[in-house]
């Protein structure tokens, strides 16, 4: 095979590559020039028995192949990391952002921070709306709390009426909704990416500086719930930690509302406004 | 006489060739975010800007690192970062072109081409005021920027989305280079 035959079958090679990757969709790679390498023999055969060039140029004549019907090239994948924001050709004196001088690590672009910053978003989202689901189990909880709670009339005997199981059921039930859920959200905060070298400023320090309180809360009230459950059982009336029982709910309750309202504040309430 | 002749001329031409060339001194650009429950705003200090003049036009080039914008929530900056793709394009770039004769009137109607997310806006006749200050010349004005300008998907609370509109006010100080 002659020189100028070889560099016209690569050529072909290449506009086989180009063909099967706009038709796959997908750039060329190994697989192609494989298929590609395949759909040449006849070509390569050819090549090999053709003595005159004028066989070969009849081939890729531009009577057979018109370049102008042949579509475009898949652009090649640019490199994300070793991007650089901006590039518009200077005209006519423009400045440009080489002008300025901002270091390289500024304008340049990050796609993996992008990403991470991406699945942050994500999470968090996850985290707000769980946060904010959690809130209705926590109030019908402490709603329903005084059914499950003994109640002492107020005549002269002092008789003590008993909560009915229904109703300590379902105060269990409804604390126990919302500790699952608080722990969702609680996950989802903290499986979400950190960004390196940013400390947390504002509202949201006072949002993460809470959870020292709910989440303790969160997980001592069930405990002492159950405590005073098994004490009432027993006849007996709540004493020890587990007569510390609501106080601690109340108080995982009020962190627990303090830190939704941290997160969205300043809250200006301008909903008659456009 | 030819020495003073030629004195006379290079002191004649100096100031005109020093404002052929500005840069900018001092910068706070702010955004403005409108939520039904919330109004917030981010500034940032560190923009870098640089303006030529030649042949009676004048091209003015603005850019600020996005990560430079602090509303004093951590928290929302970043955030404010993720959805403006602030790590894939780490720079808001904001262009005009000005005849030189614009550069002395109190009020200037400039056009902006505005680069920010991946995205270019342009803004037609912004109003901007021009105050002297010695030789530096301040200028204010605020773009009237909208987050479908740059195909940004609107964060929102409470699932309502923030305003369309986040109008960045700036005030930059350019000094005759």
């Amino acid at each position: 095979m002659s020189t100028e035959a070889t560099v016209r079958v690569f050529a072909l090679v290449f506009w086989l590559q180009e063909q099967a990757a706009v038709l796959r969709g997908i750039c060329p790679g190994r697989g192609i020039t494989l298929t590609a390498s395949l759909l040449l023999i006849p070509f390569l055969t050819f090549a090999q028995s053709v003595s005159h060039p004028a066989a070969t140029d009849a081939i890729f004549s531009s009577s057979l192949l018109p370049s102008a019907e042949l579509p475009d090239a898949p652009a090649p994948p640019r490199p994300q990391n070793a991007q650089t924001q901006q590039q518009k050709p200077q005209q006519n004196n423009e400045p440009t952002l080489g002008d300025l001088g901002f270091t390289p690590a500024q304008t340049q672009a990050n796609a993996k921070l992008q990403a991470r910053l991406n699945k942050r978003t994500h999470m968090l989202k996850i985290h707000q709306t769980l946060g904010l689901i959690t809130l209705a189990p926590l109030a019908a909880t402490v709603i329903v709390s005084s059914g499950a709670t003994p109640k002492h009339s107020h005549t002269s005997n002092g008789t003590v009426i008993e909560p009915s199981s229904s109703g300590v059921d379902l105060h269990a039930a409804l604390g126990s909704t919302t500790a699952v859920l608080y722990g969702l959200t609680a996950y989802c905060a903290i499986a979400a990416p950190k960004i390196a070298g940013v400390k947390p400023k504002g509202a949201i320090r006072l949002h993460r500086d809470l959870v020292w309180i709910h989440l303790p809360g969160m997980v001592l009230t069930p405990i002492l719930g159950g405590m005073a459950l098994d004490q009432e059982n027993q006849g007996e009336k709540p004493h020890g930690i587990a007569a510390a029982h609501s106080y601690v709910a109340w108080t995982t309750v009020t962190a627990y509302a303090a830190s939704a309202v941290a997160v969205s504040w300043p809250i200006h309430w301008k909903f008659w406004e456009k | 006489m030819r020495f003073a002749l030629a004195l006379a001329v290079l002191a004649a031409t100096l100031p005109a060739h020093a404002q052929n060339q500005w840069v900018l001194a001092q910068s706070t650009l702010t955004w403005h975010v409108t939520h039904p429950m919330h109004e917030v705003a981010g500034t940032s200090h560190a923009a870098k800007g640089k303006g030529t003049c030649a042949k009676g036009e004048c091209n003015f080039l603005i850019a600020v690192p996005v990560n430079t914008f602090h509303s004093g929530d951590s928290n929302r900056d970043l955030h404010t970062l993720q959805v403006v793709r602030g790590a894939e394009f780490p720079m808001v770039m904001v262009r005009t072109r000005l005849p030189q004769s614009a550069l002395t009137s109190p009020t200037i109607r400039a056009n902006l081409e505005v680069q920010l997310a991946g995205q270019t806006a342009h803004y037609s006749d912004v109003l901007l005021h021009r105050t002297q200050h010695g030789n530096d010349v301040e200028i204010t004005g605020t773009i009237p920027a909208t987050c479908s300008d740059f195909k940004i998907e609107r964060p929102s609370f409470l699932t309502v989305p923030i305003h369309n509109e986040i109008p960045v006010d700036f005030d930059v100080l350019w000094r005759p280079e």
